[in-house]
């Protein structure tokens, strides 16, 4: 292996990183609070390690290979993570490490899921930083330094393709480059417009940042501790749901609306998939709140329509308490929070494209028993799909149900209900942030042991690289010098 | 830029190689999703699985965007249709490959019927390549710059003492020539005054015409034969195989060429008059014997099988033949020909490369050739007046270890270049320059738009 370039390309995340935080410095200065010096520290200490190790580096061969891609993608975010959970420890706004640990992984991963209980009464900095990890982690903190590095080359793809979310990593542009510059522009764009559009529903410029970081990233860090339920305006409630829907589409497929192909983007199986499974989502909990605990429809489909973009988007905010819902609602939550966003956006869970690929599979297998001899491939957008992808996609499917389960029993040693240890599990390894019960909108994962709290940081990161790349890691074989 | 490449083959993959170096846009097309998951794997390019010849793809795509496009597939046929159709919606150049022989009388009528600006015949670019090799009388596989007034040639040094463990500085060898690098054990040295010669290195000299030939001529003073070619024996009667025989019976040479398939000979008998056709197994060191391989002045290997070539080649040379060439088309086993003792492996794929090369560079690139299986090139530029390099000297260019200015033909004379030589523009300059500085020779001698933001943004100052 090579770890010259290795060690380079994260000497150049850290410093990427410690530029990131200046923001949230400078807010810290300009309101002065606790966390002035804690940013100061760890920017300075960041930057330090980030340029050593590019130093030392420096005239490293600069070919990244599989196994570079791999162990690039699973240390930078590990080591972002790390750095990035002092200034929360420093300003003492977490009690212990880990807990500032699990904090901005939850942050990195897009998950939300927080351990403080009274968020309001945090320095302005920390919550500019926390929801600004949203941002960066959402389309991938390496997506980003690609556009900043120099002459890559095929590297960039494989950073990209152990990164990006979903089964099969596109490229849009030739260059690797070119293709996160437009991401980035993209998501940029949407970005833009949603703190726009909160500025005008009323909220202050920094609450709209905070708040477009944890919708586009799909996130769900707050600054108010009920979440966006502490804003009593339809208005705000319908901009972050709608700007959460549209953060769990492929940024890939709007880059085709952009060139003005309109069928490619609208014919779109995986699209017309989300779409549908939504819009039958916020029908059916919006008439099951209306018949039971709801007096208005507009209000049950208005609070349902929030909640299913929240969970489907694996966002996590809230505006109602959906812990108190009838257990039918939940239900559909639980297995939204499943399925998740479609592949390439910025959402967690399984992607919207294995389920449909899976669906496929279950179809042909029945035609199958009536035609035994039938050819018939598994096609998405009329492509027929390569048979390595398909069986990607199962063994995807198949270990995340099986980490899933294992994770449950691991979850449940805290002594916790079956209902808790369950949701605490998706929302972590989906990436989501809120489950039900004793993780449930109005409590938070700080009463978790520091092992399980680390061990649920694990499950958020290997749900946001797709596990494969994280399980690849840890074999062994790749350690070996040779080969 | 933006580059099409249809057919992800072996000169398709060559060609996206190339490019990529050269920071152009590349976007390569084939209907092998096998083939194209390679490319993915290891160039940072756009992979389509789609034919080429689907107008709704090449639209989608947006062909009309594209600066040019080259066709390298399997079929003569397709390649020429996708051009003619490629051009007619919109794509401002339009490369074809095309090899089959029976095109080559009507290649004009056909580029200007159906539209196509280039058409390159790899086999065709090989057979002269070879023919050039073998008539020019040298030892060594050479190349020509400034027409004809600079050469460069390379070498294996094998164990002669004149050289063996000598500095460069100390060897009156190379005076008023530049030695541009050396090839040891497949790897590429560029060498100072103090670099010492090892045995078997490969050396590149580059210099006039005249001081290489007084080279050659001292070198092979030391070989036992130097004789002018008189008899060639073909092994393999493809296309290669057809157009060298073609060439060299015109050179009054005679020529025996020895094909498998009888299907093939005797089509090759109703074309080729003076060529003695040998229907039989090349492989078969008897049926060689026979027809008097000993008695040859060259035998070249051009089967479409590279393992063959090059044994055959190395059986020749060990029955005595003085020259011995070999057609490898395979880009991996160029690191271990320097050392097997052929004279030449000639590879269609980089001669072919090299000349779609030389249009895509556009204008003022007057030649370029792909040395060392491709790690570097030696390049022809025309100095632009806008170039950021013209009037000044090159110690104050900072050139990087990888491009050194071999020769500077200015007003038609040929400078060996030293620190304090200036270059000004239309000038010729011929570089010697390793792949990975490619992008960094392109700001130096193109003329490209700078500024702050642009330099930023794309990042050119960091390829260093």
């Amino acid at each position: 292996m090579n770890y010259g370039i290795v060690l380079r390309v994260l000497g150049s995340i850290l410093k990427l990183e410690a530029v990131l935080m200046m923001p949230s410095l400078c807010i810290a200065s300009y309101t002065d609070q606790a966390d002035k010096i804690p940013f100061l520290i760890t920017i300075i200490l960041t930057a330090a390690l980030g340029f050593f190790l590019s130093f030392i580096n420096r005239k490293c061969d600069r070919h990244i290979g599989i196994k570079e891609g791999l162990v690039i993608v699973s240390l930078c975010w590990v080591l972002a993570s790390i750095f990035g959970a002092l200034p929360l420890y420093l300003s003492k706004s977490t009690p212990t490490y880990i807990d500032a640990f699990f904090e901005i992984v939850s942050g990195f991963t897009t998950t939300g899921a927080t351990i403080i209980p009274n968020v309001e009464v945090l320095p302005m900095g920390i919550l500019f930083w926390r929801s600004f990890t949203h941002w960066i982690g959402g389309m991938g903190i390496l997506v980003f330094t690609l556009i900043l590095l120099p002459a890559l080359g095929i590297g960039g793809y494989q950073i990209y393709k152990f990164e990006t979310t979903g089964p099969v990593a596109g490229k849009i542009a030739p260059k690797m480059k070119d293709t996160a510059k437009i991401l980035y522009g993209l998501y940029l764009g949407i970005t833009i417009l949603q703190v726009i559009l909160l500025r005008v529903g009323g909220m202050t410029l920094f609450e709209s940042l905070v708040y477009t970081f944890g919708t586009v990233g799909t996130g769900g860090f707050a600054t108010k501790n009920a979440s966006v339920g502490a804003y009593n305006s339809t208005y705000i409630h319908l901009v972050i749901a709608t700007f959460m829907m549209l953060s769990g589409v492929s940024f890939s497929l709007y880059y085709s609306l952009v060139r003005r192909k309109f069928k490619e983007f609208f014919g779109d199986e995986e699209l017309k998939l989300y779409f549908f499974i939504l819009a039958g989502a916020v029908v059916a909990i919006g008439i099951n709140l209306f018949f039971t605990s709801y007096n208005s429809l507009g209000l049950a489909f208005r609070d349902s329509y929030f909640q299913v973009s929240s969970i489907m988007t694996t966002t996590g905010y809230t505006t109602a308490d959906f812990d108190k819902w009838p257990t039918f609602s939940k239900a559909i939550l639980l297995l939204l929070m499943v399925i998740g966003g479609c592949a390439g956006s910025t959402a967690g869970g399984m992607k919207v494209i294995r389920i449909l690929v899976t669906l496929k599979m279950i179809k042909r297998e029945v035609l199958k028993i009536f035609h035994p001899r039938a050819m018939s491939p598994v096609r998405v957008n009329t492509k027929p799909l390569q048979n390595e992808t398909v069986a990607g996609i199962f063994s995807f499917t198949s270990l995340y149900l099986m980490i899933f389960a294992l994770s449950t029993i691991i979850v449940s040693l805290q002594g916790i209900d079956f209902e808790s240890a369950i949701s605490s599990v998706a929302a972590t390894l989906s990436n989501i942030g809120p489950g039900f019960g004793f993780v449930g909108p109005t409590t938070t994962f700080s009463s978790f042991s520091p092992v399980l709290k680390l061990y649920l940081s694990f499950l958020m990161l290997i749900g946001r690289l797709e596990l494969f790349t994280v399980f690849a890691l840890l074999a062994p074989k790749n350690w070996r010098k040779e080969v | 830029m933006k580059v099409m490449v249809i057919g992800a083959g072996k000169l398709g993959y060559k060609l996206a190689e190339s490019m990529v170096l050269e920071d152009i846009d590349v976007t390569v097309i084939d209907i092998n999703q096998k083939k194209l998951d390679y490319v993915n794997e290891h160039l940072d390019v756009l992979t389509v699985m789609a034919n080429g010849l689907d107008i709704g793809i090449l639209k989608e795509l947006g062909i009309s965007s594209y600066d040019m496009l080259v066709a390298t597939t399997d079929s003569d046929e397709t390649n020429t249709l996708i051009c003619s159709l490629t051009k007619k919606l919109g794509c401002k150049t339009t490369i074809a490959r095309i090899r089959n022989p029976e095109y080559m009388q009507q290649l004009d009528f056909i580029k200007h019927e159906m539209g196509i600006d280039y058409i390159i015949n790899p086999d065709l670019a090989t057979a002269q390549a070879i023919e050039r090799y073998l008539l020019k009388n040298y030892n060594f596989y050479s190349g020509e710059f400034a027409s004809g007034k600079v050469e460069m040639i390379d070498f294996n040094i094998e164990d002669m003492k004149e050289f063996v463990g000598k500095k460069l500085m100390d060897l009156d060898y190379f005076k008023g020539m530049l030695v541009t690098a050396i090839s040891r054990n497949g790897e590429i040295i560029i060498p100072n005054g103090s670099t010492e010669l090892l045995p078997n290195d490969t050396i590149f000299v580059i210099g006039k015409t005249t001081d290489i030939n007084r080279l050659n001529d001292r070198i092979t003073e030391k070989d036992i034969i130097k004789k002018d070619i008189e008899r060639v024996m073909i092994l393999g009667g493809s296309n290669i195989g057809y157009y060298l025989a073609q060439k060299l019976v015109k050179a009054n040479i005679s020529v025996t060429l020895v094909e498998k398939d009888k299907e093939r000979c005797q089509e090759l008998t109703q074309t080729l008059n003076d060529v003695l056709i040998i229907h039989g197994d090349g492989t078969d060191v008897h049926l060689l014997d026979e027809e008097g391989i000993s008695s040859m002045d060259a035998f070249v290997g051009v089967t479409g099988f590279d393992e063959e070539n090059l044994l055959m080649a190395l059986v020749a040379k060990q029955s005595g033949v003085p020259r011995a060439v070999a057609k490898i088309s395979r880009q991996n086993y160029s690191r271990i020909i320097d050392r097997l003792g052929i004279d030449a492996a000639l590879n269609p794929i980089y001669i072919t490369a090299s000349e779609i090369l030389k249009v895509i560079r556009g204008g003022k690139i007057v030649s370029v050739s792909l040395l060392l299986g491709g790690d570097a090139e030696v390049t022809e530029i025309i100095v632009g007046k806008d170039s950021p390099i013209v009037g000044k000297s090159l110690e104050e260019l900072n050139l990087p270890n990888g491009i050194i200015v071999g020769v500077v033909v200015h007003d038609e004379e040929v400078i060996i270049p030293n620190g304090k030589t200036r270059i000004y523009a239309d000038d010729r300059v011929i570089v010697f320059c390793l792949s990975e500085n490619l992008p960094t020779l392109k700001m130096f001698f193109g003329s490209q738009k700078g500024g702050f933001l642009n330099e930023l943004w794309n990042r050119t100052k960091g390829i260093r």
